[in-house]
């Protein structure tokens, strides 16, 4: 089913409360877009910078949320008497003798807890979630008492899950010799196909994000007093800065 | 005893720990439920910790640059750190849901986190037209089922040629399904391997650089 | 003659860039009202929703980083009025991303969920960004919920957390996520052993790899964000998914052009090459 829906041409009128606060902020956010997607045509010092700001705020994010967490999941249970966690907070801060020259293997123990957990949970799924339920759902395909085209789909399935599973066998370099190399060509097929659509998906994934951050740029920002001149004037400074530092006359 | 409190001790805790926390799912023992949530609370705990390496590294990295002067890097290296102190001076002091904080946030790290993830979108299309060429047979199966989708992607044409949809809805639930399942069963099989080598011992890669004494 | 195709086949990537962003910009500049069809992934998740019986209380993972907003968020705007709309129906969200608690903060700015009569504590609650990915899906997954929301307020008495104790008092688990280890993690921890319907809104790109759980019947319904529109036709409530329609398919119409023009171009100068050598 399909339907369609016409849109107008033109913006969208929106009543905002603009402040200045609003319009710095989205004047940054603008300038640092194209800075940032500046990197496409060259390296320039508009692109280090935004670079350098977004390396400094995703640190500093992290620094926020790790003294969050701390503070909610750690400290609230040891002041409400859970005195266990002490012992974990001391571990949490051994993690970082990880930089000492010495005991730098004191850090081991917070980390095998982490990685025991981990291996744990991961361990105790996995078996069902990417193992079993894959296989029966794979040897639940029925291939008899259905229509041809649905058989022939099923069959192909299955044929193309064993196969792909046969190709990642590395144990036994003999498997892949001889005439039993045909298998293993055969899953690199199938998956060249998986990959294909993979590939059209990752291109729809970054097509819709160009899109979000280009509608910001001509929808949010060049409406605003001034930004339709700066963004020539963004562009030319931009390209100079893109002359290596040997050819323009200044900066060198 | 130094070797054993320094290597085998932090294996046999992965050990432990790993097995309590999958007694608890397979065999449902009344005891260990308590252990494994307060083990799954300091698992949050530590995790919160880590989350300071990526800092603690700029930090190290960048305090280094500054003080060698590296040409071309230091006045950045400065504005970086700044940058660290800012957004965790306002979100730890002010908070992380303040007016303030969402400031900063939406007006460097939101724009520039979604601007950065996107570029690739450019040398994507630009790899699409100089490097993606059918010379053998995989990658004509590449090209003719990514073309296939690329068609489909574009909802003009989905909507326009049908056709596009029903041959898109067989590769998506054939070929594609099919070989991610089998790589996916091949991981899990990897992943299971990797988790019962680590619990033995016989992958340590968790413990980092060698002791002395471990050399 | 080769010379030609070999300069058709070296046009500097600044060339193609300007194609690629011009291919944004027209439709950008006017749109052409392009029909866009609705799959029957979208419609799935939708009933999915709208069939849930009142007093249900969804879990929501906002597991998507600020990189993955473009995509992501339009859909996760269109779910939420959706369920606002519907009513009845408590969401509880958490963050399993750094990022998901500030992207929140930016979505219900968006919905305005007090249009709908919607009120935080009442019926919505945000449980804030908890550290471990999988960890963290376990720890809610067997109880007890965090005593704190994002804000570290206590939600004891918060209407909306009356009954919640585990996975098993959620009747729905939706996850929009940019990361492979959340959407996986949630068939993992919840799906595995709780058997919760989840919903799974992942990136274009990672749909490949989530399909064999679709098709397995772990997830009930998988999108990418990229269908935002088709949800917004779907809720009646146009945002900045239908947008991005015209776009996507200019777009996809160029970059298809360009690998046909490439190949044609690599084609002709061999074979002019070849044809040179022997003559």
């Amino acid at each position: 089913m399909r339907e369609k829906l016409q849109r107008g041409r033109g913006k969208e009128v929106e009543e905002m409360a603009v402040d200045l606060a609003s319009v710095i902020q989205i004047w940054l956010a603008a300038l640092f877009t194209i800075w940032a997607y500046s990197f496409a045509f060259r390296d320039n010092a508009f692109f280090k910078f935004a670079e350098h700001t977004f390396v400094g705020a995703a640190a500093g994010h992290n620094i926020v949320y790790a003294v969050d967490n701390v503070r909610r999941y750690g400290w609230d249970p040891l002041s409400k008497g859970a005195t266990l966690y002490a012992v974990i907070f001391l571990l949490g801060l051994v993690l970082y003798t990880r930089y000492h020259k010495k005991y730098f293997w004191l850090s081991r123990f917070p980390l095998a807890i982490m990685v025991g957990i981990g291996v744990g949970l991961s361990l105790r799924a996995i078996v069902t979630a990417e193992f079993i339920a894959q296989i029966q759902s794979t040897a639940g395909m029925k291939v008899v008492g259905v229509d041809s085209f649905t058989a022939f789909n099923n069959l192909l399935f299955i044929v193309i899950v064993l196969a792909v599973v046969y190709y990642f066998v590395f144990t036994f370099p003999v498997l892949h010799g001889g005439s039993r190399g045909a298998i293993s060509t055969f899953a690199r097929w199938a998956m060249m196909a998986a990959f294909g659509y993979s590939f059209a998906n990752a291109l729809l994934s970054r097509i819709t994000m160009i899109f979000g951050r280009l509608d910001y740029v001509m929808n949010t920002w060049l409406p605003l007093p001034g930004a339709i001149l700066a963004l020539p004037l963004a562009l030319i400074l931009l390209i100079y800065s893109m002359i290596p530092a040997k050819k323009r006359p200044w900066p060198k | 005893m130094s070797l054993f409190v320094r290597r085998q001790l932090p294996i046999a805790i992965v050990s432990i720990t790993a097995i309590l926390v999958m007694a608890d799912y397979f065999f449902r023992i009344a005891a260990t439920g308590p252990i494994v949530r307060d083990l799954q609370n300091w698992g949050i705990i530590l995790s919160a910790f880590a989350l300071g390496f990526g800092a603690v590294n700029l930090f190290i990295v960048h305090t280094r640059h500054i003080s060698k002067q590296t040409s071309n890097q230091w006045p950045y290296s400065i504005w970086l750190l700044f940058m660290v102190a800012l957004f965790a001076g306002v979100g730890v002091f002010i908070g992380p849901t303040s007016t303030q904080y969402m400031w900063i946030y939406n007006a460097s790290y939101f724009a520039l986190s979604a601007t950065l993830y996107s570029s690739t979108g450019f040398y994507i299309a630009s790899g699409c037209y100089r490097a993606l060429r059918a010379r053998n047979v995989q990658s004509v199966i590449l090209l003719v089922v990514g073309g296939i989708a690329l068609l489909r992607n574009a909802p003009m044409l989905a909507a326009g040629y049908p056709i596009l949809i029903d041959i898109d809805g067989w590769v998506n639930s054939v070929p594609t399904t099919s070989a991610q399942r089998g790589i996916m069963i091949g991981a899990a099989l990897g992943a299971i391997a990797l988790g019962v080598r680590t619990m033995i011992g016989r992958e340590t890669g968790f413990l980092g650089r060698r002791t002395e004494a471990e050399r | 003659m080769s010379s030609l195709w070999k300069k058709l086949e070296d046009v500097p990537r600044e060339v193609l860039y300007g194609l690629f962003l011009l291919a944004f910009i027209i439709p950008m500049l006017s749109p052409f009202g392009l029909p866009i069809p609705i799959s029957a992934d979208v419609r799935k998740w939708f009933a999915t929703i709208d069939a849930l019986p009142a007093g249900s209380t969804i879990m929501i993972d906002m597991g998507y980083s600020a990189g993955g907003e473009p995509e992501l968020g339009p859909y996760a705007v269109a779910v939420t009025h959706h369920i606002f709309k519907k009513g009845k129906l408590k969401s509880i969200y958490m963050a399993t991303s750094i990022d998901g608690v500030q992207l929140w903060e930016t979505l219900m700015a968006e919905v305005k969920p007090e249009q709908y009569g919607a009120k935080y504590g009442t019926d919505y609650v945000h449980l804030g960004y908890m550290a471990g990915t999988e960890t963290a899906m376990a720890k809610v997954g067997t109880g007890p919920m965090p005593s704190t929301d994002y804000k570290g307020n206590s939600i004891a008495q918060m209407p909306v957390m009356e009954g919640i104790k585990d996975a098993t008092s959620f009747k729905l688990l939706i996850c929009y996520t940019t990361g492979g280890d959340q959407s996986e993690g949630w068939v993992r921890q919840w799906v595995t052993p709780y058997k919760t319907p989840y919903l799974s809104c992942v990136l274009a790109l990672m749909i490949p790899t989530m399909l064999p759980y679709y098709r397995a019947g772990q997830i009930v319904s998988l999108v990418s964000g990229a269908t935002a529109g088709q949800y917004e036709l779907l809720n009646k409530i146009p945002a900045r998914g239908i947008k991005s329609a015209d776009v996507i398919s200019i777009c996809h119409i160029l970059i298809f052009a360009f690998v046909v023009l490439g190949n044609i171009a690599y084609y002709a100068r061999k074979a002019s090459e070849g044809s040179r050598k022997g003559g």
